[in-house]
């Protein structure tokens, strides 16, 4: 009780009632106010005091600041209604519409963009990836024509490569033996290798070193040889740059032979050799 | 007063009206509480003009944030007479009014107001206007400093340059005064 007396004599709940404290003191005060009815009491009387003491220094504002002051209080009165009613119907729609809402308006409005977007995305990953497979589609045609190519290469490489062993076994093979015929006073320049197997007996005719005069398409070489005065037919060749690239060409058989010789004969050749049109000619030994 | 008849309430009947956000609320209160208020702002602001704003802004908030106010605390006048003074402080410390400047001392504004305007007139008054008249110049500068002013009691210690403890002894023994009124 005594301290309750101090406490109002401190001065405090005046300074309550000012405003002129903290708000730590202020809950301080409201709390003993609310235990003590002497403390509220007190607080009241002082309240009381000053809101007399603001009577008397009361100024009255202008008569026109009242119309303006409560218009501006009914408005912001008529504005809640109105907002409170306009707000609960919304809120009714709302609730009426809120599964419906959920499916039909949330969603259509984000998820649409996404799709789009990632249809957009799939769109030029899968026009990128088709130009991908098109310029690779190419490339590996271009590579298999190259590797076709390459192997067709390979093939007439190796194709030339046996038959220059072929040429070079034939020159180095002392099986055969190597003859060369020699142009006629009417073909000077003409002349001609042979090689003569003397196991089979086989004539092979080297067609890179043959030089021959031309004959007309119509005419064929025919190779000769002689065998005791009597021609035997070898068979029928080509000028080497025609048909035939193989380098060598190899011609019939013949057992013994005392001289070779080349005419030239119409295609096909013929049962004897026309001795004008011989071209090279040399002997066996 | 020529103008129709003022209404007013009971405290009581005022808070209620209040809460039940009735027209008649609105009326009795300003009727009932405006010159007071005004009386604070216009001693915190010299400007006419802008302490009618205050004034009305005082309203405004009174209305808006009157579930805020709680009987158990206090009076209603105490209340609204700390929302009147916060704006009006608040107002003379914005930019805007410093910059307006050339505003009277502060420490003058009390007698300034008083003797530039007419108070209000009330019989019942009388009273407690001769109690005011009986308070001595160092309690009345103390009380209208913290009142009007929104000092604080410290500021008001510094202001006036004297102990702390006077301040207090001084508002209380003006306050005591005053409730003599009452008794």
């Amino acid at each position: 009780m005594e301290n309750i007396k101090e406490y109002i004599e401190s001065g405090i709940l005046e300074l309550y009632v000012l405003g002129s404290i903290s708000p730590d003191e202020k809950l301080q005060v409201e709390k003993m106010a609310a235990e003590n009815a002497e403390v509220k009491v007190e607080i009241e009387a002082i309240e009381r005091s000053m809101e007399a003491y603001a009577e008397v220094h009361a100024i009255a504002p202008p008569e026109v600041l009242r119309g303006r002051i409560l218009n501006s209080l009914l408005t912001n009165l008529a504005d809640d209604r109105i907002f409170t009613k306009a707000h609960s119907r919304t809120e009714e729609v709302f609730e009426d519409d809120d599964v419906e809402a959920e499916n039909v308006i949330a969603m259509p409005v984000r998820q649409p963009s996404f799709f789009k977007y990632a249809f957009a995305a799939c769109l030029v990953l899968l026009l990128i990836s088709v130009y991908g497979l098109i310029n690779l589609y190419s490339k590996l045609q271009d590579t298999n024509t190259q590797l076709t190519a390459m192997q067709l290469d390979k093939q007439k490489i190796a194709n030339d490569v046996s038959n220059r062993e072929k040429e070079l076994n034939i020159y180095r093979d002392t099986v055969y033996r190597i003859l060369r015929l020699k142009g006629t006073p009417k073909t000077p320049t003409a002349a001609m290798t042979i090689a003569w197997n003397t196991i089979n007996k086989k004539i092979v005719l080297d067609m890179k070193s043959m030089k021959l005069p031309e004959h007309d398409s119509a005419h064929q070489y025919q190779l000769w040889a002689l065998v005791g005065g009597k021609p035997v037919d070898l068979g029928v060749f080509d000028s080497a740059n025609a048909i035939d690239t193989s380098g060598v060409k190899e011609m019939k058989a013949i057992a013994a032979a005392d001289a070779f010789a080349v005419t030239v004969e119409p295609m096909g050749g013929s049962v004897n050799p026309t001795i004008t049109e011989m071209v090279v000619s040399g002997a066996s030994k | 007063m020529s103008r129709k008849k003022k209404i007013s309430l009971s405290e009581e009947e005022l808070i209620l009206a209040l809460r039940n956000r009735e027209k008649i609320a609105v009326e009795a209160l300003y009727d009932m509480y405006s010159a007071s208020l005004f009386g604070v702002i216009s001693r915190i602001i010299t400007e006419i003009p802008v302490a009618e704003d205050v004034l009305q802004e005082t309203f405004v908030k009174i209305w808006n944030s009157f579930s805020g106010y709680s009987a158990e605390k206090g009076r209603l006048f105490t209340w609204m007479v700390n929302i009147a003074r916060n704006l009006a402080i608040d107002k003379i410390r914005s930019k805007d009014f410093k910059n307006q400047a050339k505003n009277h001392e502060l420490e003058n504004n009390v007698t300034f107001v008083d003797e530039q305007r007419n108070t209000v007139y009330k019989p019942e008054l009388l009273g407690i206007k001769e109690l005011v008249a009986t308070l001595k110049p160092e309690q009345k500068s103390i009380l209208d400093l913290v009142y009007f002013k929104g000092y604080t009691h410290v500021e008001a210690a510094d202001e006036l340059g004297v102990p702390l403890g006077t301040i207090k002894t001084r508002l209380r023994m003006a306050i005591q005064q005053l409730r003599k009124h009452f008794n």
